[in-house]
């Protein structure tokens, strides 16, 4: 699938005439030449927020982005469709911080995308926060290529790093038996601690409850915070009936402090 | 960059001079936020990767808003490009990043160190890389470059990245040797001139009293390193300001793996402030003639600091990183229960 001229479309609805310009004379060039059209963007190309964006890849969501990061999107789709591949792996090994976000932003459109499959567990494991989200979060990537253990691995640094989970696309379908018992040893870890999971990650249990889990779900319900209580009661009415908490986990999605009161 | 191997006292403050001037030391090392109140500075010049985030803590209390740290030799010599990659990379990523935590902005001057430019096989591969490095968002410059045992090698690399910020229209950022420092510092001068470089792009270094008429009377900046045992100490560094007044004057750390100090700019700043130097001075040296110097890369916006750095809630509170897991962002030094 061909997806740069789709992102061109987009660009062109916010570049003004110079940056069009710009971009339509960078995207002539060879490989090398769009290497250094990637790193110098920022140069050229100004961070006007990209409003009411078009949607070309189911979970591929261009909500928060500038316009200089969906050109730099675009020139990768253009490396990678033209097989710069030596020059996408350059950049991938020399990249900035925001660099490294368009990089990983733009996976779910390269081609043959699962060459990058070690890029993208390695950006999961990057400690930089902004690039762990950009595989993570309103990326489809990680759905549509990760194995369970890299999945898991992704939901559960996550949660471990107080993130937001409801911002990883297709986090229900992908949940399983093996998600589901280690967030359980977890929760222990943490209530050890004397601190706590945010609220919301006991969606990920319903379709996979066990004696321990249940044991988990009882403690919540009996808890003294508002939104365990409500999540066990979410748990507790989607396993009576699957399918009917659909929105309802809506108002724990906020962010919340890990330490008890 | 170097420590005294024959210095056996204790690591003094950095305060030199009269007994009168000890005192006075004293008082700063104690107290010297007091004096600083209210003040914002910009060390161009710190090697951060060196430094723990205790230091990036203490700079943040101290009100150092921005920083640059120049690229520079790791205490031993690199031995194969990777490395010299790696470390690159690091200065515009890992770095930059650990920095943001702490509300402090980080700027990297990107380029071949003067000591391992006498290893041409390498020096050469690590000139095929820089221009990718040198167009990266927040590079302000090429350094730190320039001489250390002003061999020919030294003076190839010194020539060669000066024509690449002349090209790039990029500051430069020149580290003077620690040895036969006046001929070296008026060497690296006579060359830049020599290749057509406009001398308010150029930031000499490392300056000390024998030096810096000749810098500033070129029309360079004129950097000083406040670095006990080796370079300046900042009574010294206050008395130059007396002398030559604030204009193309700032004041640096280097706050590398040597017995260096990252607080040297706001302490130097409040002994400053007791030795009667208008704050207005103060300011030019510790903070706008490092910004004006180096924003003429094009790559410092003053509005991403001044206020604070915007922490992106992305990389702060929804925790991560060097803040793992569970961990609040600030500790308490002084309590013995660690949570």
């Amino acid at each position: 699938m061909i997806y740069s001229s789709a992102i061109l479309e987009e660009i062109l609805r916010f570049a003004n005439p110079t940056e069009t310009v710009w971009i339509t004379s960078k995207s002539k060039g060879i490989a090398k030449e769009l290497a250094l059209a990637f790193v110098m963007t920022p140069r050229f190309i100004s961070k006007t927020p990209i409003n009411n964006p078009t949607n070309i890849i189911d979970g591929w969501s261009w909500q928060d982005y500038t316009l200089e990061k969906l050109v730099r999107i675009y020139i990768v789709c253009l490396l990678s469709e033209k097989d710069g591949l030596d020059q996408l792996n350059l950049l991938f090994d020399t990249a900035e911080i925001n660099e490294a976000v368009a990089l990983h932003s733009a996976m779910p459109a390269l081609k043959n995308p699962t060459q990058f499959l070690l890029r993208a567990t390695d950006a999961v494991r990057s400690n930089m926060g902004s690039v762990f989200e950009s595989i993570a979060f309103e990326n489809p990537y990680p759905s549509l290529y990760f194995s369970e253990l890299a999945w898991n691995q992704m939901v559960l640094k996550c949660i471990f790093n107080d993130k937001a989970i409801h911002r990883i696309y297709d986090l229900e379908n992908r949940s399983n038996q093996a998600l589901a018992d280690t967030l359980s040893d977890f929760a222990h870890e943490r209530w050890a601690a004397g601190r706590r999971v945010p609220s919301q990650v006991w969606r990920l249990v319903p379709k996979f409850m066990n004696e321990n889990l249940l044991t988990d779900i009882n403690k919540l319900a009996q808890s003294d915070n508002p939104r365990d209580v409500l999540a066990a009661q979410l748990v507790n009415k989607e396993i009576a009936q699957p399918g009917s908490t659909k929105g309802q986990w809506k108002e724990l999605e906020l962010p919340e402090p890990i330490y008890q009161a | 960059m170097c420590q005294n191997p024959h210095q056996k006292e204790m690591n003094p403050s950095h305060f030199e001079g009269s007994t009168e001037e000890k005192e006075t030391a004293t008082v700063v090392d104690h107290d010297f936020m007091s004096y600083t109140q209210g003040m914002k500075f910009f060390d161009p010049h710190m090697h951060m990767s060196s430094r723990t985030t205790d230091d990036y803590q203490a700079l943040a209390d101290a009100g150092v808003v921005a920083l640059i740290e120049p690229a520079f030799w790791l205490g031993q010599p690199r031995t194969g490009l990777a490395s010299f990659k790696d470390y690159f990379s690091s200065l515009v990523g890992w770095e930059r990043f650990r920095s943001s935590q702490f509300g402090i902005k980080h700027y990297c001057t990107i380029g071949l160190n003067s000591r391992e430019a006498n290893n041409e096989a390498l020096a050469e591969q690590v000139m095929e890389i820089l221009p990718l490095f040198l167009q990266k968002e927040g590079v302000v410059g090429v350094g730190e470059i320039g001489f250390d045992d002003q061999t020919a090698a030294e003076e190839k690399y010194y020539r060669a990245q000066l024509e690449m910020a002349k090209e790039m229209n990029l500051p430069v950022q020149v580290h003077t040797p620690h040895r036969d420092k006046k001929k070296g510092t008026e060497r690296s001068m006579a060359i830049a001139l020599e290749h057509g470089l406009d001398p308010k792009m150029v930031i000499i270094d490392h300056n000390n009293e024998e030096t810096v008429k000749s810098v500033l009377d070129q029309g360079f900046y004129a950097a000083f390193t406040i670095y006990p045992f080796t370079k300046m100490g900042n009574e010294r560094m206050v008395e130059i300001v007396k002398e030559y007044g604030p204009t193309r004057i700032m004041v640096n750390s280097a706050a590398d793996w040597g017995i260096s100090d990252p607080l040297a700019i706001p302490k130097t700043a409040a002994l400053m402030k007791i030795k009667g130097i208008d704050v207005e001075t103060i300011r030019q040296v510790t903070y706008q003639n490092a910004l004006d110097a180096f924003a003429q890369s094009g790559q410092i916006n003053e509005g991403d600091f001044i206020h604070g750095l915007e922490i992106d809630q992305s990389q702060k509170f929804n925790g991560n990183t060097v803040l793992r897991g569970g961990q609040a962002p600030r500790i308490n030094k002084n309590s013995m229960i660690i949570r």
